[in-house]
Protein backbone atom coordinates (compact mmCIF):
# COMPACT_ATOMS: atom_id res chain seq x y z
CA UNK A 1 0.00 0.00 0.00
CA UNK A 2 0.94 3.20 -0.90
CA UNK A 3 1.36 6.91 0.81
CA UNK A 4 -2.05 7.65 -0.98
CA UNK A 5 -3.91 4.58 0.34
CA UNK A 6 -2.94 5.80 3.95
CA UNK A 7 -3.82 9.49 3.17
CA UNK A 8 -7.06 7.99 2.07
CA UNK A 9 -7.85 6.10 5.34
CA UNK A 10 -7.34 8.70 7.43
CA UNK A 11 -10.00 10.82 5.77
CA UNK A 12 -12.50 7.79 5.73
CA UNK A 13 -11.25 6.83 9.45
CA UNK A 14 -11.97 10.89 10.26
CA UNK A 15 -15.42 10.55 8.39
CA UNK A 16 -16.11 7.56 10.33
CA UNK A 17 -15.39 9.35 13.54
CA UNK A 18 -18.85 9.51 15.24
CA UNK A 19 -17.95 10.31 18.85
CA UNK A 20 -17.53 7.39 21.13
CA UNK A 21 -18.79 7.14 24.47
CA UNK A 22 -15.07 7.30 26.70
CA UNK A 23 -14.79 3.99 28.32
CA UNK A 24 -14.68 4.21 32.45
CA UNK A 25 -11.83 3.69 34.47
CA UNK A 26 -11.40 -0.41 34.85
CA UNK A 27 -12.39 -0.43 38.47
CA UNK A 28 -15.86 1.43 37.63
CA UNK A 29 -16.36 -1.50 34.92
CA UNK A 30 -14.96 -3.85 37.54
CA UNK A 31 -18.01 -2.56 39.80
CA UNK A 32 -20.36 -2.87 36.88
CA UNK A 33 -20.16 -6.38 36.11
CA UNK A 34 -19.70 -7.16 39.63
CA UNK A 35 -22.97 -5.76 40.28
CA UNK A 36 -24.39 -7.58 36.87
CA UNK A 37 -22.66 -11.15 38.05
CA UNK A 38 -24.27 -10.53 41.42
CA UNK A 39 -27.66 -10.61 40.67
CA UNK A 40 -27.18 -13.81 38.25
CA UNK A 41 -25.19 -15.30 41.41
CA UNK A 42 -27.86 -14.80 43.77
CA UNK A 43 -30.56 -15.95 41.40
CA UNK A 44 -28.87 -19.06 41.02
CA UNK A 45 -27.53 -19.85 44.92
CA UNK A 46 -31.98 -18.99 45.88
CA UNK A 47 -32.76 -21.73 43.00
CA UNK A 48 -30.12 -24.03 44.20
CA UNK A 49 -30.90 -23.35 47.40
CA UNK A 50 -28.63 -22.60 49.87
CA UNK A 51 -26.41 -25.52 51.68
CA UNK A 52 -28.69 -26.30 55.48
CA UNK A 53 -25.49 -26.11 57.24
CA UNK A 54 -24.82 -22.39 55.77
CA UNK A 55 -24.96 -21.03 59.07
CA UNK A 56 -22.21 -23.48 61.00
CA UNK A 57 -19.75 -23.19 57.97
CA UNK A 58 -20.06 -19.31 58.21
CA UNK A 59 -19.09 -19.76 61.67
CA UNK A 60 -16.13 -21.39 60.55
CA UNK A 61 -12.87 -19.17 59.62
CA UNK A 62 -11.36 -21.73 57.59
CA UNK A 63 -14.57 -21.53 55.59
CA UNK A 64 -14.86 -17.81 55.63
CA UNK A 65 -11.02 -17.33 54.77
CA UNK A 66 -11.69 -19.40 51.69
CA UNK A 67 -14.32 -18.07 50.34
CA UNK A 68 -13.26 -14.88 50.79
CA UNK A 69 -10.32 -15.70 48.59
CA UNK A 70 -11.60 -17.13 45.98
CA UNK A 71 -14.18 -14.10 46.14
CA UNK A 72 -11.30 -11.75 46.13
CA UNK A 73 -9.82 -13.80 43.33
CA UNK A 74 -12.53 -13.39 40.86
CA UNK A 75 -12.69 -9.45 42.01
CA UNK A 76 -8.98 -8.68 41.14
CA UNK A 77 -9.37 -11.07 37.91
CA UNK A 78 -11.79 -9.02 36.70
CA UNK A 79 -9.99 -5.67 37.71
CA UNK A 80 -6.85 -7.65 36.07
CA UNK A 81 -8.45 -8.41 32.75
CA UNK A 82 -10.28 -4.81 32.35
CA UNK A 83 -7.11 -2.81 32.91
CA UNK A 84 -5.27 -5.34 30.09
CA UNK A 85 -7.79 -3.62 27.57
CA UNK A 86 -6.85 0.04 28.43
CA UNK A 87 -3.44 0.75 26.12
CA UNK A 88 -0.60 1.69 28.32
CA UNK A 89 -1.87 -0.11 31.07
CA UNK A 90 -0.14 -0.40 34.13
CA UNK A 91 0.99 -3.73 34.10
CA UNK A 92 1.76 -4.57 37.80
CA UNK A 93 -2.10 -4.90 37.85
CA UNK A 94 -1.47 -8.40 36.00
CA UNK A 95 -0.25 -9.70 39.41
CA UNK A 96 -2.81 -8.65 41.82
CA UNK A 97 -4.88 -11.46 41.38
CA UNK A 98 -1.87 -13.99 42.02
CA UNK A 99 -2.50 -12.79 45.70
CA UNK A 100 -6.02 -13.69 46.76
CA UNK A 101 -5.16 -16.60 44.42
CA UNK A 102 -2.02 -17.55 46.59
CA UNK A 103 -4.34 -17.43 49.71
CA UNK A 104 -7.21 -19.51 48.11
CA UNK A 105 -4.62 -21.85 47.19
CA UNK A 106 -3.13 -22.07 50.72
CA UNK A 107 -6.28 -22.51 52.73
CA UNK A 108 -7.68 -25.15 50.44
CA UNK A 109 -3.77 -26.95 50.58
CA UNK A 110 -3.99 -26.41 54.51
CA UNK A 111 -7.32 -28.12 55.12
CA UNK A 112 -5.61 -31.30 52.62
CA UNK A 113 -2.73 -31.32 55.05
CA UNK A 114 -5.26 -31.06 58.67
CA UNK A 115 -7.17 -33.89 57.05
CA UNK A 116 -3.99 -36.11 56.28
CA UNK A 117 -2.79 -35.23 59.57
CA UNK A 118 -5.99 -36.15 61.32
CA UNK A 119 -7.13 -39.09 58.90
CA UNK A 120 -3.92 -40.70 57.60
CA UNK A 121 -4.44 -41.52 53.38
CA UNK A 122 -8.20 -41.66 54.45
CA UNK A 123 -8.38 -38.27 55.10
CA UNK A 124 -7.18 -37.59 51.27
CA UNK A 125 -9.74 -39.88 49.59
CA UNK A 126 -10.87 -38.68 46.17
CA UNK A 127 -14.26 -39.75 44.90
CA UNK A 128 -15.97 -38.87 41.01
CA UNK A 129 -17.64 -35.38 41.90
CA UNK A 130 -18.21 -34.79 37.90
CA UNK A 131 -21.06 -32.37 39.29
CA UNK A 132 -18.71 -29.95 39.91
CA UNK A 133 -17.60 -29.46 36.38
CA UNK A 134 -20.55 -28.84 34.88
CA UNK A 135 -22.00 -26.54 37.27
CA UNK A 136 -19.11 -24.28 38.11
CA UNK A 137 -19.44 -23.78 33.98
CA UNK A 138 -23.21 -23.01 34.38
CA UNK A 139 -23.39 -21.13 36.72
CA UNK A 140 -20.25 -18.77 35.56
CA UNK A 141 -21.53 -18.78 31.94
CA UNK A 142 -23.20 -15.52 32.60
CA UNK A 143 -20.72 -13.83 34.28
CA UNK A 144 -18.20 -15.05 31.84
CA UNK A 145 -20.42 -13.79 28.60
CA UNK A 146 -20.98 -10.09 30.61
CA UNK A 147 -16.99 -10.10 31.25
CA UNK A 148 -16.72 -10.99 27.81
CA UNK A 149 -18.89 -8.33 25.97
CA UNK A 150 -17.24 -5.87 28.59
CA UNK A 151 -14.03 -7.11 27.27
CA UNK A 152 -14.48 -6.47 23.67
CA UNK A 153 -15.17 -2.91 24.31
CA UNK A 154 -12.00 -2.42 24.76
CA UNK A 155 -8.09 -3.07 22.79
CA UNK A 156 -6.96 -6.74 22.59
CA UNK A 157 -3.57 -6.13 23.38
CA UNK A 158 -3.12 -9.48 24.96
CA UNK A 159 -6.31 -11.63 23.96
CA UNK A 160 -4.72 -14.44 25.59
CA UNK A 161 -4.16 -13.45 29.00
CA UNK A 162 -6.83 -11.42 29.10
CA UNK A 163 -9.68 -13.83 28.62
CA UNK A 164 -7.71 -16.10 30.95
CA UNK A 165 -7.97 -13.51 33.90
CA UNK A 166 -11.71 -13.07 32.71
CA UNK A 167 -12.01 -16.85 32.95
CA UNK A 168 -10.52 -16.75 36.06
CA UNK A 169 -12.67 -13.75 37.68
CA UNK A 170 -16.19 -15.97 36.35
CA UNK A 171 -14.75 -19.17 37.49
CA UNK A 172 -13.79 -17.96 40.56
CA UNK A 173 -17.14 -15.94 41.43
CA UNK A 174 -18.82 -19.18 40.31
CA UNK A 175 -16.83 -20.98 42.75
CA UNK A 176 -17.74 -19.18 45.15
CA UNK A 177 -21.32 -19.19 44.66
CA UNK A 178 -21.50 -23.02 44.39
CA UNK A 179 -19.93 -23.17 48.11
CA UNK A 180 -22.59 -21.62 49.18
CA UNK A 181 -24.95 -24.28 48.11
CA UNK A 182 -22.35 -27.32 47.69
CA UNK A 183 -21.94 -29.12 51.06
CA UNK A 184 -18.77 -30.70 50.17
CA UNK A 185 -15.97 -29.32 52.44
CA UNK A 186 -13.05 -32.12 51.99
CA UNK A 187 -10.18 -29.97 51.11
CA UNK A 188 -9.46 -32.26 48.37
CA UNK A 189 -12.34 -32.65 47.42
CA UNK A 190 -12.40 -28.92 46.49
CA UNK A 191 -8.93 -28.91 45.55
CA UNK A 192 -9.29 -31.81 42.76
CA UNK A 193 -13.13 -30.67 41.63
CA UNK A 194 -13.48 -26.95 42.13
CA UNK A 195 -10.15 -25.85 41.71
CA UNK A 196 -9.27 -28.16 38.87
CA UNK A 197 -12.44 -26.98 37.32
CA UNK A 198 -11.77 -23.04 37.73
CA UNK A 199 -7.92 -23.73 36.78
CA UNK A 200 -9.34 -25.94 33.20
CA UNK A 201 -12.23 -23.35 32.76
CA UNK A 202 -9.43 -20.17 32.89
CA UNK A 203 -7.42 -22.65 30.55
CA UNK A 204 -9.94 -23.05 28.10
CA UNK A 205 -10.83 -19.05 28.54
CA UNK A 206 -6.89 -18.50 28.09
CA UNK A 207 -6.85 -20.67 24.46
CA UNK A 208 -10.20 -19.23 23.09
CA UNK A 209 -8.67 -15.76 23.82
CA UNK A 210 -7.99 -14.71 20.07
CA UNK A 211 -11.48 -15.91 18.99
CA UNK A 212 -13.18 -13.58 21.50
CA UNK A 213 -10.81 -11.00 21.71
CA UNK A 214 -9.38 -10.29 18.03
CA UNK A 215 -8.76 -6.78 15.95
CA UNK A 216 -9.72 -8.95 13.09
CA UNK A 217 -13.41 -7.95 14.16
CA UNK A 218 -13.14 -4.34 15.34
CA UNK A 219 -10.64 -3.06 12.52
CA UNK A 220 -13.01 -4.87 9.97
CA UNK A 221 -15.89 -2.83 11.25
CA UNK A 222 -13.50 -0.12 10.74
CA UNK A 223 -12.73 -0.82 6.94
CA UNK B 1 -7.76 12.97 20.42
CA UNK B 2 -10.21 14.49 23.63
CA UNK B 3 -12.12 16.33 20.28
CA UNK B 4 -12.07 12.88 17.95
CA UNK B 5 -14.02 11.06 21.21
CA UNK B 6 -16.29 13.86 20.79
CA UNK B 7 -16.90 13.42 17.15
CA UNK B 8 -14.59 16.71 15.71
CA UNK B 9 -13.56 15.37 12.77
CA UNK B 10 -11.64 18.13 11.99
CA UNK B 11 -9.69 18.08 14.96
CA UNK B 12 -9.31 13.96 14.78
CA UNK B 13 -8.10 14.29 10.93
CA UNK B 14 -5.37 16.72 12.04
CA UNK B 15 -4.30 14.62 14.77
CA UNK B 16 -4.11 11.23 12.47
CA UNK B 17 -2.47 13.13 10.02
CA UNK B 18 0.14 14.63 12.45
CA UNK B 19 1.02 11.10 13.97
CA UNK B 20 1.33 9.50 10.49
CA UNK B 21 4.34 10.48 9.71
CA UNK B 22 5.41 10.04 13.51
CA UNK B 23 4.37 6.32 13.16
CA UNK B 24 6.26 5.65 10.02
CA UNK B 25 9.29 6.79 11.28
CA UNK B 26 8.72 5.33 14.70
CA UNK B 27 8.29 1.92 13.08
CA UNK B 28 10.93 1.90 9.83
CA UNK B 29 13.05 2.52 13.23
CA UNK B 30 12.25 -0.30 15.00
CA UNK B 31 11.97 -2.68 12.01
CA UNK B 32 14.92 -1.83 9.66
CA UNK B 33 14.03 -4.57 7.95
CA UNK B 34 11.09 -4.08 6.35
CA UNK B 35 10.46 -2.55 3.00
CA UNK B 36 8.76 0.46 2.38
CA UNK B 37 4.98 -1.26 1.66
CA UNK B 38 5.61 -2.86 4.93
CA UNK B 39 5.91 -0.12 6.87
CA UNK B 40 2.63 1.51 5.23
CA UNK B 41 0.46 -1.49 6.13
CA UNK B 42 1.67 -1.55 9.45
CA UNK B 43 1.28 2.51 9.67
CA UNK B 44 -2.68 2.01 8.21
CA UNK B 45 -2.59 -1.20 10.64
CA UNK B 46 -2.09 0.95 13.60
CA UNK B 47 -4.42 3.83 12.52
CA UNK B 48 -7.27 1.26 12.03
CA UNK B 49 -6.30 -0.50 15.31
CA UNK B 50 -6.20 3.35 17.23
CA UNK B 51 -9.69 3.91 15.56
CA UNK B 52 -11.60 0.67 16.96
CA UNK B 53 -10.25 1.56 20.29
CA UNK B 54 -10.23 4.99 20.87
CA UNK B 55 -13.13 4.91 23.14
CA UNK B 56 -10.31 3.35 25.37
CA UNK B 57 -8.26 6.82 25.51
CA UNK B 58 -8.59 8.42 28.67
CA UNK B 59 -8.26 12.36 28.40
CA UNK B 60 -6.85 12.51 32.05
CA UNK B 61 -3.71 10.63 30.85
CA UNK B 62 -0.51 11.34 28.56
CA UNK B 63 -1.28 10.26 24.75
CA UNK B 64 2.07 9.18 23.59
CA UNK B 65 2.06 6.04 26.22
CA UNK B 66 -1.48 5.05 25.16
CA UNK B 67 -0.73 5.46 21.40
CA UNK B 68 3.18 3.38 22.12
CA UNK B 69 1.27 0.58 23.38
CA UNK B 70 -0.73 0.18 20.42
CA UNK B 71 1.42 0.58 18.11
CA UNK B 72 3.78 -2.14 20.08
CA UNK B 73 1.53 -4.79 20.06
CA UNK B 74 0.43 -4.25 15.87
CA UNK B 75 3.66 -4.36 15.44
CA UNK B 76 4.12 -7.90 17.64
CA UNK B 77 1.27 -8.59 16.05
CA UNK B 78 2.49 -8.45 12.94
CA UNK B 79 5.78 -10.17 13.34
CA UNK B 80 3.80 -12.84 14.68
CA UNK B 81 1.53 -12.86 11.47
CA UNK B 82 4.85 -13.20 9.82
CA UNK B 83 7.05 -15.69 11.40
CA UNK B 84 3.30 -17.87 11.26
CA UNK B 85 2.71 -17.79 7.67
CA UNK B 86 6.65 -18.54 7.37
CA UNK B 87 6.86 -21.12 9.75
CA UNK B 88 7.74 -24.58 7.24
CA UNK B 89 8.76 -22.59 4.44
CA UNK B 90 12.22 -21.54 3.92
CA UNK B 91 13.74 -18.83 1.78
CA UNK B 92 15.16 -19.51 -1.45
CA UNK B 93 18.51 -18.54 -0.49
CA UNK B 94 18.23 -20.92 2.17
CA UNK B 95 16.84 -24.14 -0.18
CA UNK B 96 20.21 -23.21 -2.66
CA UNK B 97 22.61 -23.20 0.74
CA UNK B 98 20.90 -26.34 1.87
CA UNK B 99 21.13 -28.06 -1.67
CA UNK B 100 24.44 -27.03 -2.96
CA UNK B 101 26.13 -30.41 -2.50
CA UNK B 102 23.44 -31.70 -4.84
CA UNK B 103 23.10 -30.55 -8.60
CA UNK B 104 20.13 -28.67 -9.44
CA UNK B 105 18.00 -30.38 -11.68
CA UNK B 106 15.48 -29.85 -13.97
CA UNK B 107 13.99 -31.32 -17.66
CA UNK B 108 16.23 -29.04 -19.60
CA UNK B 109 19.58 -30.44 -19.74
CA UNK B 110 21.13 -27.49 -20.37
CA UNK B 111 19.91 -25.89 -17.22
CA UNK B 112 21.28 -28.68 -15.09
CA UNK B 113 24.64 -27.35 -15.78
CA UNK B 114 26.01 -25.04 -13.20
CA UNK B 115 28.34 -23.03 -14.84
CA UNK B 116 30.35 -23.21 -11.26
CA UNK B 117 30.65 -26.72 -11.14
CA UNK B 118 30.94 -28.17 -14.79
CA UNK B 119 32.42 -24.86 -16.33
CA UNK B 120 31.48 -24.24 -20.26
CA UNK B 121 27.95 -25.87 -20.69
CA UNK B 122 28.21 -25.48 -24.34
CA UNK B 123 31.74 -27.43 -24.30
CA UNK B 124 30.65 -30.01 -22.32
CA UNK B 125 27.47 -30.05 -24.93
CA UNK B 126 30.02 -30.71 -27.38
CA UNK B 127 31.88 -32.88 -26.07
CA UNK B 128 29.12 -35.42 -25.30
CA UNK B 129 28.44 -35.13 -29.12
CA UNK B 130 32.03 -35.81 -29.66
CA UNK B 131 31.91 -39.26 -27.96
CA UNK B 132 31.86 -42.68 -29.30
CA UNK B 133 28.05 -43.44 -30.46
CA UNK B 134 27.38 -46.41 -27.37
CA UNK B 135 29.21 -44.32 -24.94
CA UNK B 136 27.18 -41.09 -25.89
CA UNK B 137 23.66 -42.73 -25.89
CA UNK B 138 24.73 -44.41 -21.93
CA UNK B 139 25.74 -40.66 -20.86
CA UNK B 140 22.26 -39.27 -22.39
CA UNK B 141 20.27 -41.92 -20.84
CA UNK B 142 22.02 -42.42 -17.34
CA UNK B 143 23.09 -38.95 -16.58
CA UNK B 144 21.08 -36.31 -18.76
CA UNK B 145 17.30 -38.02 -18.20
CA UNK B 146 18.50 -40.13 -15.17
CA UNK B 147 17.09 -43.20 -15.33
CA UNK B 148 18.35 -46.30 -13.80
CA UNK B 149 20.43 -48.88 -15.28
CA UNK B 150 18.01 -51.41 -15.56
CA UNK B 151 15.34 -48.61 -17.53
CA UNK B 152 18.05 -47.83 -19.61
CA UNK B 153 20.24 -51.63 -20.70
CA UNK B 154 16.03 -52.28 -21.32
CA UNK B 155 15.69 -49.06 -23.86
CA UNK B 156 18.75 -50.16 -25.39
CA UNK B 157 18.33 -53.84 -25.40
CA UNK B 158 22.48 -54.50 -23.85
CA UNK B 159 23.17 -55.65 -20.59
CA UNK B 160 23.28 -53.76 -17.30
CA UNK B 161 27.31 -54.47 -17.25
CA UNK B 162 27.99 -53.26 -21.18
CA UNK B 163 26.36 -50.44 -20.12
CA UNK B 164 28.04 -49.36 -16.77
CA UNK B 165 31.25 -49.93 -18.79
CA UNK B 166 29.92 -47.91 -21.57
CA UNK B 167 28.87 -44.53 -18.91
CA UNK B 168 31.82 -45.48 -17.34
CA UNK B 169 34.19 -44.53 -20.39
CA UNK B 170 31.95 -42.14 -21.38
CA UNK B 171 32.62 -40.00 -18.29
CA UNK B 172 36.52 -40.87 -18.74
CA UNK B 173 36.22 -38.94 -21.92
CA UNK B 174 34.46 -36.48 -20.81
CA UNK B 175 36.79 -35.83 -18.43
CA UNK B 176 39.87 -35.97 -20.55
CA UNK B 177 38.06 -33.72 -23.83
CA UNK B 178 37.08 -30.87 -20.69
CA UNK B 179 40.94 -31.37 -19.33
CA UNK B 180 39.14 -31.22 -15.93
CA UNK B 181 40.19 -33.39 -12.95
CA UNK B 182 36.06 -33.64 -11.14
CA UNK B 183 32.91 -34.08 -13.69
CA UNK B 184 30.37 -35.51 -11.02
CA UNK B 185 29.40 -38.30 -11.69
Amino acid sequence: MSTIDTQQLIERLAGDAAPVGRLPAPWVRTALWLALAAVNLLAFVLVMSPRRDLGAAIANPAFITEQLAALATGITAGLAAFASVVPGFDRRALILPLLPLAVWLACVGTGCATSWIRFGPAGLTVTPDWACVPAITLIGLAPAAIIAIMLRRGAPLTPHLTAALGGLAAAGLASFALRLCHAEDASVMVLIWQIGTVALLTAAAAAAGRWVLGWGILTRRGR
Amino acid sequence: MRAAQRGGPCAYAQLLARITPWLRGYIGKERRFLQMADVEDLVQDVLLSLHAVRRTYDPGRPFLPWLLAIVRHRMADAARRHTSRSAGETSPEARQEANSSFPVTSLEAAANMEESAFGDPQALRQAIRALPAGQRVAIDLLKLKEMSLKEAARELGTSVGALKVAAHRGMASLRRALGRKTVKE
